[in-house]
């Protein structure tokens, strides 16, 4: 599929401000799990979204700048070696299930995907806290992953299923 | 063929996740109570918490201060200058062996183990 560049530059910066949205009003609400690192992941609808609709390169673009200028937005640094460490190991993943899979599993893929970002996260947490007693925090937010991430997934579904009947 | 294995992977991650909660959550209570308090890998405070009178620990760490608090042989995270705050919802700290982190500002606290970390088995 050729689609001119200016295009795609445009509905890539689309997306990144669509998903900064969604980090942001995220960051209002009060936390519903006491646990660190439990987050439902309402902007990471825009990269399971990216990795089915645009191709590898796309998704990783998007990702990196969604979390570089939602951790300005944030305020919270070390915030960001957990989003990366986590993110990256999720778009992985997630690249290699699309590979593999039809449209039609992206919620598995979402929920795959939101597992291993927490095992990236808690890498990251082993490495930066220096003990590796965090590991305790693991099956709680892989309990949590795979529930937000299904979620996740279930809304980048809507929103590839509305997007194709409207484009021709 | 991939597709069931992808289902399949997934409900497991679930429910092997969701066993080992319930078995966090249900731990025996620990006799001890002996806590560490652990900042940046260091550990800087042991407090038996059946002995210790009523306190206040402030740690400072990158510039950023928690305030510790030990009340009633409870101990929690008072007050804390980080982003998120996830360290004082924690409430206190529960005999179930999951300790207090505060990610930001690299602070730990938990039961003293007697074989070093507490294992992710249970």
């Amino acid at each position: 599929m050729h689609r001119p560049d200016t295009r795609r530059l445009t509905e890539l910066s689309l997306l990144c401000a669509v998903s900064l949205i969604m980090f942001i009003i995220e960051m209002q609400l009060p936390p519903v799990v006491p646990v660190p690192g439990v987050k439902l992941g309402l902007a990471n609808i825009i990269t399971v979204y990216a990795v089915y609709a645009y191709n590898a390169r796309d998704a990783v673009m998007i990702f990196f700048v969604r979390i570089i200028i939602g951790s300005l937005f944030s305020g919270n640094v070390i915030a960001l070696i957990f989003s990366i460490c986590g993110g990256l190991l999720c778009l992985f993943g997630m690249i290699l299930i699309r590979r593999f899979t039809e449209i039609n599993m992206i919620v598995f893929a979402s929920v795959a995907g939101a597992v291993l970002h927490n095992i990236g996260q808690t890498a990251a947490a082993v490495f930066v806290m220096k003990t590796t007693a965090v590991i305790v925090y693991l099956p709680y937010l892989m309990l949590s992953g795979c529930i937000a991430g299904g979620f996740t997934g279930l809304c980048a579904w809507l929103i590839i299923k509305r997007i194709k009947k409207k484009q021709p | 063929m991939k597709k069931r294995i992808l289902i399949i992977s997934c409900i497991a991650v679930f429910v092997i996740s969701a066993v080992w909660v319930a078995c966090l959550q249900t731990r025996p209570e620990k006799d001890m109570r002996l806590v560490e308090i652990i900042s940046d890998g260091k550990v800087l405070y042991e407090i038996d918490l059946e002995k210790e009178n009523d306190r206040e620990i402030t740690i400072t760490c990158n510039g950023r201060k928690n305030i510790i608090t030990i009340k009633d042989h409870e101990i929690y995270v008072s007050s804390a200058e980080c982003p998120d705050h996830t360290c004082m919802n924690m409430g206190k700290l529960s005999d179930n062996g999951v300790p207090i982190v505060c990610l930001p500002n690299k602070l730990m606290i938990r039961y003293k183990e007697s074989g070093g970390d507490i294992d992710a088995q249970t």
